[in-house]
């Protein structure tokens, strides 16, 4: 294999990858031997071919390269350009071979090449270096000596911890030390050596380092101690220093979680933070006493098995929400809304109606996961007062609870506030059979006496409903059955409800409207049909761009028409025969040009007809024919 | 060359005489000094509705803002309780611009440029960082932010291979990290909606997940001629090589920050770049479950892989309906649903919406992503697209494209984190960084 000058570019990978594939043999371990395919490649390291091509060597060794290749390798260490790359497979071949020769380099080398060495060393996790990195924690080139803890630490051998903890008062950046000491500690109590983690982390704790080190050994604590690691939590959560109370609330969201579930630890860490809830009252400290709410919620709302546990958390919760300090109040309505269940629909409306937090309250009982709760609202808005109704009204829209027999009669209450609410929800989950309430609730002589207001909101609320009904067609001929006998105010919504509607029944309705003596019903017909969403309308545009039709708006219909010939998926022969008509509709040139622009934007045989006839075409000869030469040109087949 | 350096040096880890540079070199193995934690008064606890005081405000640094970057910028600068303060680029073209942008929007001149790293994560008073470097250096320099004691928004890919990604979810976890991948779309309401269509059971059992993966083929960013290496003031070629391997100037390299060193070389390509946000929206379909056990080379435009429990995640290229760019689709024994960039949904059946419109679950803002992991930093909760989730999809990714370049299926053990009876395919795992980075 010849590997000349490397380039980012598949072609590269191609020719190594074709000259691999022989190497290719399926999974398995490696022979001792080398292969073939691994020759070839310590050829190129031993041939006097460019830098390039060693270094990309190097990585398909990654793959391919055995302790055969490990020689060739390690004489790469020392090469500025190279060392990186050839640490790419002296990490990962196996066997003892790549670790003694990193350990060799690294009795030899200094600087960035030493750095390196012993970073692959302790990504290689070589417990047999362990006494050489801890002679070299005390490096005087302090790189060196931070590359050496951070390798003890990756090692994780009680020997590495042991090495670690000693250098942790006497080492000259005790802060890398301490990292490491974590990293051990971490990797010890995943062995099964707990006592080993905590000793570690307890002398990081007290050492003379930084909060966040602390911060971090104090985590490594708490989950190498298990369920005697909650005080240690406490601790930290009343730390002053803000890192220290963070990194409690973070283990906190921890604890029986990770690593793995543990369910009486989880259970202790909820009643550990109940507790500090209840201690975070006391004290008045409301900031730290809603970060601690969030953290519950986030135990009680996660994993599989939090119902057992999640009665107590309700009801410490219930509690503040009822009567604590207003920060803890709304913490406390946000998390019933993520761990409450039906029970807490009642208590959360107390507290909606004593207390500020209305719009939190709402905002809880609709995000309550329980489908109970639908029921429990339901039943609830039977003896509702006038103050509850509207936010019990709204939360059966935000729900999409099917109560509308409940909330019908509701938009004809003596309360603008319920009879608004009322509305909107029927937005949310009215049906096909009840749509006539909004209907009618958008007339002049709406039942409840409506407001401009109201009437606006049950304009919404009504295109709201009649988008998402399932039979559109269905929704259509209701709304086009109350065209007849509506007002002209509101005939005009029920054309622009129409219009979001579409469908057949639909454009036939606008189509009427259009072609009507109202020339308000003409210009929102007009409008709207202009926005079709559909090529369907294309004919309805056209005969309203005719002569007969109503003269104000004939050139918004043409424009309409033209809109569908330029934007829509069509067959060929159909688009030019549209450009065709729109050509022969046409009384300005400005729209004439527009069907030159589709003619050019749609080049074909079909096209290059019209355009030609175009070219005939009194004022426009120029232009079309500019246009028929385009076509010509991009539908010429290229010579043979 | 103008390096604007209002404030004063940071503080070092005692006892320690190394040089500036070093000190983000042990930020990425062991860690900064800074000794003010980013912990922030919830205004919504207080109940400060709108105007945010200064006090209270998320001090926030950028590293790495390019074209992407700049995005994920405007998002931040939107949000009223955010005070963007500083701002380090390899590029004296990029700390300029975007001390500009900056200093434009807050009405003063002080956001701070730096070249080093090591310089803004030593700054005491920044609280989290925006990371939008190139993907060479995603995962070290979020290490990097958290062992300095700050919160991570991180654009992806956040790794460029498995090993990486786990310890990218074990560093967040030791430092107690507030992290969020730039996975925008676990916040934009229908993708969200569909995911929870499929966690929920509604669209009954799960059968199949499909993410599209705009590629699938194994690139390598290789080693273009040397050029006459311009001042480090002006760009400092290495800290952009940063822990990739060694090679020469390059301004075509330079100038590729984007795709430079995805996934580590030999393994990369689109299956990385646009399945960081196709596989893990599917992840998230499957409630967040370890990643596939079992990988297929790729075989007529798709990739299959098997989680333990029978159900498919699928790479496809084509055959999706005309959803906008970084389509899923989700499929049950009960229905399916697919979602596109264009903000829109197709389902099986209309009664999947329960009662909502397709237009009224909409698609967008993506600030809403921004907006979760700000809420995050000061509430200390996980924010959706946080390190576990995207550890876990990324590791899909990276094992479907160790599948590619061996040309095999290849079978992952989650418990171990390693494939079974395959040591080529766990050679692939990892790869050594340039001396002196680690992780």
């Amino acid at each position: 294999m010849t590997l000349t000058h490397l380039r980012p570019t598949l072609g590269v990978v191609a020719i190594l990858l074709v000259a691999c594939a022989a190497a290719i043999h399926g999974p398995g371990v490696r022979a001792a031997e080398p292969t073939a395919k691994e020759q070839e490649l310590l050829a190129v390291l031993r041939s006097d071919a460019p830098e390039a091509d060693k270094a990309i060597t190097c990585k398909y060794l990654a793959v391919y390269g055995s302790s055969a290749a490990v020689a060739d390798l390690a004489k790469l260490l020392g090469n500025p350009h190279l060392a990186s790359w050839a640490r790419i497979p002296l990490e990962v071949i196996p066997g003892p071979e790549a670790d003694s020769a990193l350990r060799a380099a690294a009795g030899s080398l200094g600087g960035r090449a030493l750095v390196g060495v012993i970073n692959s060393i302790g990504v290689r996790g070589d417990a047999t270096a362990v006494p050489m990195l801890e002679g070299r924690l005390k490096d005087g080139d302090a790189e060196v000596a931070a590359a050496a803890a951070a390798a003890l630490g990756r090692i994780g051998t009680p020997a590495a911890g042991k090495a670690l903890a000693a250098a942790l008062g006497t080492a000259t950046d005790r802060d890398e030390v301490a990292q490491a000491c974590v990293v051990c500690a971490e990797k010890l109590a995943a062995a099964g050596d707990a006592a080993g983690a905590i000793v570690l982390c307890d002398a990081v704790r007290k050492a003379d380092v930084s909060e966040q080190r602390r911060a971090e050994a104090s985590r490594g604590a708490v989950l190498a101690r298990g369920a005697e690691g909650v005080p240690l939590v406490v601790e930290l959560l009343r730390s002053p220093a803000p890192r220290l109370f963070n990194m409690g609330l973070f283990t906190a969201r921890e604890l029986g979680t990770v690593p793995g579930r543990n369910e009486a630890l989880a259970a202790a860490a909820d009643r550990m933070l109940i507790d500090e809830v209840a201690a975070l009252r006391r004290d008045g400290n409301e900031v730290r006493g809603a970060m601690v709410i969030a953290a519950l919620a986030d135990r009680g709302g996660a994993g599989a098995s939090a119902a057992a546990s999640a009665d107590p958390i309700r009801k410490a919760l219930i509690e503040t929400a009822r009567t604590g300090p207003r920060a803890m109040r709304m913490a406390s309505v946000a998390a019933l809304g993520r761990v409450g269940d039906a029970s807490v629909v009642g208590p959360l409306l107390e507290v909606a109606a004593t207390a500020d937090c209305a719009p939190a309250v709402r905002q809880a009982l609709a995000a309550l996961g329980d489908p109970e709760a639908d029921a429990e609202i339901r039943r609830r808005l039977a003896g509702a007062n006038e103050t509850v109704l509207p936010m019990l009204v709204g939360i059966v829209g935000d729900r999409r609870i099917a109560a509308v027999a409940e909330i019908v009669p509701l938009v004809e209450h003596r309360s603008a506030d319920v009879r608004s609410a009322a509305l909107e929800a029927l937005g949310a989950v009215v049906d096909l059979a009840n749509l006539d309430v909004l209907i009618r609730a958008i007339a002049p002589s709406a039942p409840g006496g409506g407001s401009d207001a109201e009437r606006a909101i049950a304009t919404k609320a009504l295109t709201e409903a009649s988008i998402r009904m399932e039979d559109r067609e269905a929704c259509a001929a209701k709304l086009t059955g109350a065209l007849a006998a509506a007002a002209p105010p509101q005939r005009l919504v029920l054309l622009d409800t129409l219009g979001e509607v579409g469908g057949t029944r639909a454009l036939e309705a606008l189509a009427a409207a259009a072609a009507s003596s109202d020339e308000a019903q003409q210009d929102a017909a007009t409008r709207l049909l202009g926005k079709w969403m559909t090529a369907d309308a294309a004919p309805v545009l056209l005969g309203l761009s005719q002569p007969d039709a109503p003269p104000r708006y004939r050139t918004r219909a043409l424009r309409g028409y033209l809109r569908i010939a330029r934007q829509f998926v069509l067959p060929d022969a159909e688009r030019a025969a549209m450009c065709r008509r729109a050509l022969a509709a046409a009384t300005e040139e400005v729209d004439r040009k527009a069907v030159l622009e589709i003619l050019k934007r749609y080049p074909g045989m079909a096209t290059l007809e019209v355009a030609r006839e175009a070219a005939k075409v009194p004022g426009l000869e120029a232009d079309a024919t500019a246009v028929v030469r385009e076509i010509e040109q991009k539908i010429a087949k290229p010579a043979t | 060359m103008h390096v604007v350096r209002h404030l004063p040096e940071p503080k070092r880890p005692r006892g320690t005489g190394a040089s500036r540079r070093g000190f983000l070199r042990r930020a990425l193995a062991a860690g900064g000094a800074a000794a003010v934690a980013p912990v922030v008064i919830p205004s919504s606890a207080l109940g400060l509705d709108g105007a945010v005081p200064p006090s209270e405000r998320i001090i926030v640094g950028g590293i790495g803002i390019g074209r992407r970057g700049e995005y994920d910028l405007g998002c931040f600068l939107e949000q009223p309780d955010v005070q963007f303060v500083a701002v380090c680029d390899v590029k004296q073209e990029r700390r300029s611009a975007v001390k500009q942008i900056v200093d434009k929007h807050h009405g003063t001149p002080d956001c701070a440029t730096y070249r080093e790293a090591d310089e803004l994560l030593g700054r005491d008073d920044i609280d989290a960082v925006l990371i939008a470097t190139g993907p060479n250096w995603h995962g070290a320099m979020a290490m990097a932010a958290a062992k300095a004691g700050k919160d991570v928004y991180c654009e992806k890919p956040c790794t460029k291979n498995i090993v990486e990604s786990l310890i990218l979810l074990d560093t967040m976890r030791r430092c107690g990290t507030i992290f969020q991948a730039g996975t925008q779309r676990r916040n934009l309401p229908h993708f969200a909606f569909a995911c929870e269509l499929a966690r929920t059971g509604r669209l009954g059992t799960m059968k199949r997940v499909y993410a599209h993966p705009a590629g699938m083929t194994a690139k390598t960013s290789g080693w273009l001629p040397e050029e006459p290496a311009p001042d480090p003031a002006v760009a400092d070629w290495d800290a952009y090589l940063g822990p990739a391997a060694w090679r020469p100037f390059n301004s075509g390299t330079l100038k590729d920050g984007f795709n430079f060193e995805k996934g580590g070389g030999l393994v990369g390509g689109g299956v990385l770049e646009w399945g960081s946000h196709c596989v893990d929206l599917c992840q998230w379909a499957v409630n967040d479950c370890p990643p596939p056990v079992e990988y297929d080379p790729p075989r007529d435009g798709e990739i299959v892989t098997r989680y333990a429990d029978g159900v498919e995640l699928v790479f496809r290229e084509k055959g999706w309906i005309p959803l906008g760019s970084c389509p899923v689709r989700f499929e049950g024994d009960a229905g399916w649903v697919e979602a596109g960039d264009s903000g829109k949904l197709v389902l099986s059946s209309p009664a999947l919406l329960a009662g909502r419109t397709v237009e009224e679950i909409g698609g967008y803002p993506a600030t809403f992503h921004v907006r979760d992991f700000l809420d995050c930093v000061r509430t200390r909760s996980q924010p959706k697209g946080n390190a576990e989730a995207a550890a876990r999809a990324h590791i899909a990714c990276h094992a479907a494209n160790i599948a590619i370049f061996l040309g095999r299926t290849v079978r992952f053990d989650n418990a171990t984190n390693r494939f079974l009876d395959d040591d080529e395919a766990n050679r692939l795992r990892s790869e050594a960084l340039r001396e002196p980075w680690r992780i």
